[in-house]
């Protein structure tokens, strides 16, 4: 009984969103629909916060470790296990998996089962994504989670949702078929094997290093997405519905970056330390571009969309600087543009809900009917751009200081990249909170407790990572030096004019 | 020691009582407030005894991050700059915060306004405080979103919200500077903490860092980067521009502004790393640029406004580039002893002419209010307040400076520019005075002679007097107390004494009052006369040298118009158009293929398969049809189906389906009893949750047993 959990503990938390679904398939009444699945989803929350308290910082490399043989004559294994950088992706996913539901719980009206069960299907399969060490267990689930997302999008999406949906699926596909092409390299190359922990060691030629290393970065590209691949991402943000668009940018896009920091870093070092000028500089074009365009934006939730680009672009930035502060950064922005932008979707939303409005210029004074709504609003867009004490400044400030060694200029860049997200946002802050409230807004109610419910967790989030992120930086530590155990071998190997 | 956590402690506690606290606080909002910020004041003043006893004292607070070998720990440090600007900050806060309370009295806001000031008060005293360039950086950028919600307090007005952006934007561009100094101070000592840096400076003097070809040491391009902070916060030019508009905020946050937080935090910055900055003569050099060229400018536009809170805006500016000005000639001392003058004089104006300024519209020319009795000598005492602080900078000692920047003109330069700046001040100060606490203009004319003789002529006489006694005695035992603190030029370490330059520089400023005094008499005229180029000077600085439309024509209209070029002309017409250009050949390709391939080659190749097929199947068939084959089969099946018939009939139909039917029977009436038990609030939504978790932790807890 006693092993039952703490030996299983990550087959039990994947193991509560799929028996969720079982049980969902049950139950009748959409209210009982709606409970059920937050019960569920609180279950995972609550696991994955045993999984928090359980896991050990001092210890290098993988904990909570399950291995049991799957597929034998290829080598697969059904093989889960958490360091610091899944860990704070667990969380991230199952804190946003209840609020989902919670801002779900009367937008949706029609077909609230089938739209229950793709939350907790797309949670599930993101845990596992976060946790498997089996490259095939992680590419099969990696596609799970493009279904449930393209339901969710063209079943209950805005009016452009056939389109934005097709496009979502068709890029994801094609952005998987690069992955898949560079993971069965990696499977020929690493003897026929699917183990992610045993990859690590193997010395691979650089030169095969460098292809298979350039369509992983394609797959994960598309999926973070670095300009010049974002363009599904500004019509399938919008287009989606709030728990959609809030699992998008506050976990999805996450993959990207969870797969460049447990794949191509440790594995393939040398191609990584090749192409970083590349990435490092295309993640600056990313900041200033997503910033430029966000600024651009008439529509609430694109240009949130176009913020997480540039947000994203922080967090390749600090991959690719190959030092402790910089990973770090990179994981705390993750969390921490997890936190601030779904908060802003669920925000917008809320909004949405009342007016099926998403123009900012059809707003405007909302401080007088709504000032709950607005505090709220203005502490994530505060949040959103960086301002010091709430969690992107550490995650940008960290990945800031580890771009520092590779050179001032990128620094230099990457802040004015901080100062088109303030303007934006509180230009868009200013249209649409200040001012002469619009008498069509003037009977608009304010937010109910529901809605302040499912948002107050992200207000907490946000300032815990901005004011004590020694909570997050203490569970990374050891992971991230681990990580980065062969990076100065390959940046002395690939710079080294030994030939 | 640690008691002393509770200067900055102390509001940010109150900030979140009013914060969370809901609106059961509403109007009684400011009984947290002056409470807090009063113990906090206690305490800096009890800060002040303790370091000027025992030297300076730091608190390490908590451990920030720690990531790799480069941790930050949050802590607090006092020391001599500190505790002189501690009972500044909390003081003018706590006064601040009384006059809230009344001014503010009816505002629907009431409990948010006075949240914001204290945590207005908590960032400035906190950066005060801090020992670590990270979170003096974070309480900078915490302060300009003070200042955002503040000045964008009354929020139905649309000049309010367009202030308060200006305000932080503008602040947002030049703390890029201050931010990328942050990280080029990690990257080149590996540490935030500020006494380390310090004490490492020295050593990293001609380190260099190469960008464009050019080599650049990295002191220089730190101070740089200050002064960049600093040329935003403190609305240097050109970066002033959000300081004027910033008076949509109410009065007393104006006060708050201009004497206790925000623009103090300049000086404050680069007198804190004073050390590192006299190690960069060249980055001294811009800064005296920036401060003489902004003290200047602020002053002569001020002389033209006729709106009071923008002349008080100006002066402001004017008087905190004198401040940088000092800064950038090495006399930090001066700088401070400024800066707190100017503190508790700006607080005082505002505060004084609150009212009158409502009810008013904030004309200098409108009907002003008939002086009591008690003004007078209050508005001497303002005019004296704003005039001898600048002489103070006349008392050091400079050769030792010029002879570093190698610029023998830099001499005359500074003596033309501070002198013109002491001109230029006693003539705005006279003026702004003499709006607020004189009579209107347009009252009888005899009016005049009795102010100047009840009131102002003592009082400027007094000047003499106290300026000597305040130059001799006080700044003596003043720079002394502060020089610990301090950076000082090589060879400056003797204290300052009064010279020739001081009375030149006090004739100076009587010079001005007495100009303000000639034109104050006769209002009509424009101060420099009649000529074309007066009136186009006059016109030019009337319009504030047209900054803020450079600003809109330079900066953000270009940014607006390129955002939107980039989305149209290259997001949507070339990337995205690419991404379907990709789809829609695919398609085309994929159609053809099938047009081609699929009819002419695939399709016969398919149909021979299929009449292969069918042949060879009919071959088989009628092989084997009528042999055994058939028969065994037909055997099984027939068996098999009667055993299942059986088991049909007498297992599932008899017992399983029955029981399944009688507790899905139950199971429906106990949903059906829930449902319509279950009252639908959030309590009950709460209470289920509750259970869950319940259920969720016993659970663990059974399993971890």
């Amino acid at each position: 009984m006693t092993s039952l959990l703490t030996d299983h503990l990550i087959t039990s938390l994947i193991a509560v969103p799929f028996a969720g679904i079982a049980a969902l398939m049950f139950v009748r009444g959409d209210v009982w629909v709606r409970r059920v699945a937050l019960g569920v989803s609180l279950l995972a929350l609550c696991l994955s916060c045993v999984l928090w308290w359980g896991f050990d910082p001092s210890v290098e490399g993988m904990q909570f470790v399950e291995r049991t043989a799957w597929m034998e004559n290829f080598n697969i294994q059904y093989a889960v296990g958490i360091d610091g950088i899944s860990l704070v992706l667990v969380l991230l996913t199952t804190l946003l998996g209840p609020l989902c539901v919670l801002a779900s719980w009367t937008a949706i009206v029609s077909k609230v089962k089938t739209y229950m069960i793709l939350i907790l299907l797309v949670e599930g399969a993101m845990i596992v994504v976060f946790t498997a060490l089996d490259l095939f267990l992680f590419f099969m689930l990696w596609e799970v989670t493009m279904i449930p997302m393209y339901f969710m999008i063209i079943l209950w999406g805005g009016p452009g949702r056939i389109h934005a949906g097709l496009k979502f699926v068709l890029y994801s596909l094609t952005g998987s078929l690069l992955l898949l092409v560079g993971i069965l390299g990696l499977y020929l190359q690493t003897g026929r094997s699917f183990d992610m922990q045993a990859m690590v060691g193997h010395a691979i030629p650089e030169d095969v290093q460098i292809w298979i290393f350039t369509f992983l970065a394609l797959g994960f590209a598309i999926k973070l997405p670095m300009v010049p691949f974002h363009s599904w991402l500004p019509d399938a943000h919008s287009e989606a519905p709030t728990a959609g668009s809030v699992i998008l940018a506050g976990v999805l896009l996450k993959m990207g970056g969870y797969g460049f920091l447990r794949i191509c870093l440790p594995v393939l070092p040398e191609a990584a330390v090749e192409f970083a000028p590349y990435i490092l500089w295309l993640s600056i074009v990313a900041i200033i571009y997503g910033g430029c365009l966000a600024l651009a934006q008439s529509d609430l939730k694109r240009l949130v969309a176009y913020s997480s680009i540039s947000h994203m672009g922080f967090v390749t930035l600090g991959i690719f600087a190959f030092n402790e502060q910089g990973v770090e950064g990179a994981v705390i922005q993750m969390f921490a543009h997890g936190v601030s932008t779904g908060a802003l979707f669920l925000a917008i939303g809320f909004l949405y809900d009342r007016t099926h409005s998403r123009m900012i210029s059809d707003y405007g004074g909302l401080q007088k009917p709504m000032p709950r709504f607005v505090i709220l609003l203005s502490i994530f867009a505060m949040a959103s751009f960086g301002l010091p004490g709430m969690g992107n400044f550490t995650g940008e400030f960290l990945v800031l200081l580890g771009t520092s060694f590779g050179g001032m200029l990128k620094v230099l860049l990457a802040m004015s990249g901080i100062v088109l997200a303030a303007a934006y946002m509180l230009w868009m802050l200013q249209r649409v909170a200040l001012g002469q409230p619009r008498a069509s807004l003037a009977s608009i109610p304010d937010l109910n407790a529901r809605e302040i419910l499912t948002l107050v967790p992200l207000v907490v989030a946000v300032f815990v990572v901005g004011l004590i992120p020694g909570t997050l930086t203490k569970k990374l530590d050891s992971t991230v030096h681990k990580l980065l155990e062969r990076a100065p071998v390959a940046i002395e190997r690939t710079t080294s004019p030994g030939d | 020691m640690a008691l002393f956590a509770l200067i900055p402690g102390l509001p940010l506690a109150a900030f979140a009582i009013l914060a969370l606290g809901g609106r059961r606080i509403g109007d009684a909002s400011h009984r947290v407030g002056i409470p807090a910020v009063g113990l906090s004041f206690l305490l800096s003043v009890g800060a002040l005894v303790e370091v000027a006893r025992n030297g300076a004292l730091s608190i390490p607070l908590y451990s920030f991050f720690d990531v790799g070998d480069f941790a930050v720990v949050v802590g607090l440090y006092a020391d001599q700059l500190t505790v002189l600007l501690l009972p500044l900050v909390t003081g003018v806060s706590l006064v601040v915060h009384v006059y809230s309370a009344r001014y503010m009295t009816g505002d629907p806001r009431y409990r948010k306004f006075f949240a914001v000031i204290g945590l207005f008060t908590f960032a400035m005293t906190m950066l005060v405080m801090s020992d670590n360039l990270l979170v003096t950086y974070m309480c900078w950028e915490v302060m300009g979103i003070c200042s955002y919600l503040l000045i964008s307090h009354w929020a139905q007005r649309p000049e309010a919200g367009r202030a308060a952006t200006k305000a932080f934007l503008v602040n947002a561009v030049t703390d890029v500077g201050l931010g990328f100094g942050v990280v080029l101070t990690f990257a080149t000592y590996g540490t935030l903490n500020i006494q380390e840096i310090l004490a490492q400076a020295p050593a990293m003097q001609g380190v260099t860092l190469g960008a464009f070809g050019l080599e650049i040491e990295r002191n220089t391009l730190i101070a740089l980067c200050l002064l960049s902070g600093a040329i935003g916060k403190s609305a240097q030019v050109p970066m002033h521009v959000w300081l004027p508009f910033a008076m949509e905020a109410p009065t007393p946050v104006s006060a708050l502004i201009h004497a206790a937080t925000m623009v103090n935090a300049g000086p404050f910055l680069l007198a804190r790393l004073s050390p590192l900055v006299l190690l960069a003569p060249s980055a001294m050099a811009a800064i005296a640029a920036v401060g003489a060229v902004t003290a200047l400018y602020g002053a002569l536009v001020s002389l033209t406004q006729s709106d009071i809170k923008r002349l008080l805006a100006y002066s402001t500016i004017s008087q905190i580039g004198f401040m940088i000005f000092a800064c950038g000639v090495g006399a930090f001392g001066a700088a401070v002893f400024h800066l707190l003058a100017h503190g508790f004089l700006k607080a005082y104006l505002f505060l004084s002419t609150g009212d009158s300024l409502r009810a008013t519209g904030g004309h200098a020319h409108g009907g002003g209010r008939v002086p009591s009795a008690r003004a007078r000598p209050l508005a001497a005492g303002a005019l004296l307040l704003a005039c001898v602080p600048p002489l103070v900078l006349f008392t050091g000692p400079y050769e030792q400076l010029w002879n570093a920047q190698h610029v023998p003109s830099a001499q005359v330069a500074f003596w033309a520019v501070a002198l013109a700046a002491v001109f230029l001040t006693a003539v705005y100060t006279f003026r702004g005075v003499f709006a607020l606490f004189g009579e209107a203009v347009g009252k009888s004319v005899q009016a005049r002679p009795s102010l100047l003789s009840t009131a102002h002529l003592p009082g400027i006489a007094a000047c003499g007097i106290v300026v000597t006694a305040l130059l001799a005695g006080a700044w003596s035992r003043f720079s002394e107390f502060l020089a610990p603190a301090l950076g000082a030029l090589p060879g400056a370490s003797e204290p300052a004494s009064l010279t020739l330059a001081i009375a030149v520089a006090l004739g100076v400023a009587f010079l001005g009052w007495g100009f303000a005094y000639y034109s104050h008499l006769r209002p009509a005229t424009v101060p420099l006369g009649r000529r074309e180029w007066a009136k186009t000077a006059y016109v030019l600085l009337l319009n504030r040298l047209y900054f803020d439309e450079i600003h809109r024509v330079v900066a953000v209209n270009p940014t607006l118009r390129a955002s939107r070029w980039l989305l149209h002309q290259l997001d949507l017409r070339v990337i995205n158009r690419a991404v379907h250009k990709v789809g829609s050949t695919v398609l085309a390709g994929a159609l053809t293929l099938e047009r081609t391939a699929e009819s002419r080659v695939v399709d016969p190749a398919a149909q021979e398969l299929a009449r292969l097929v069918t042949r060879s199947a009919s071959w088989l068939e009628r092989l084997t049809e009528t042999g055994l084959v058939d028969r065994g089969p037909d055997a099984a099946a027939r068996a098999l189906l009667r055993v299942s018939g059986w088991l049909w009939r007498v297992v599932d139909r008899r017992g399983t389906d029955e029981t399944l039917t009688r507790l899905g029977r139950l199971a429906d009436d106990t949903g059906d009893a829930l449902q319509r038990h279950g009252p639908r609030t959030l309590r009950h939504h709460l209470v289920i949750i509750v259970c869950w978790l319940a259920l969720a932790i016993g659970l663990t807890y059974l399993l971890a047993n």
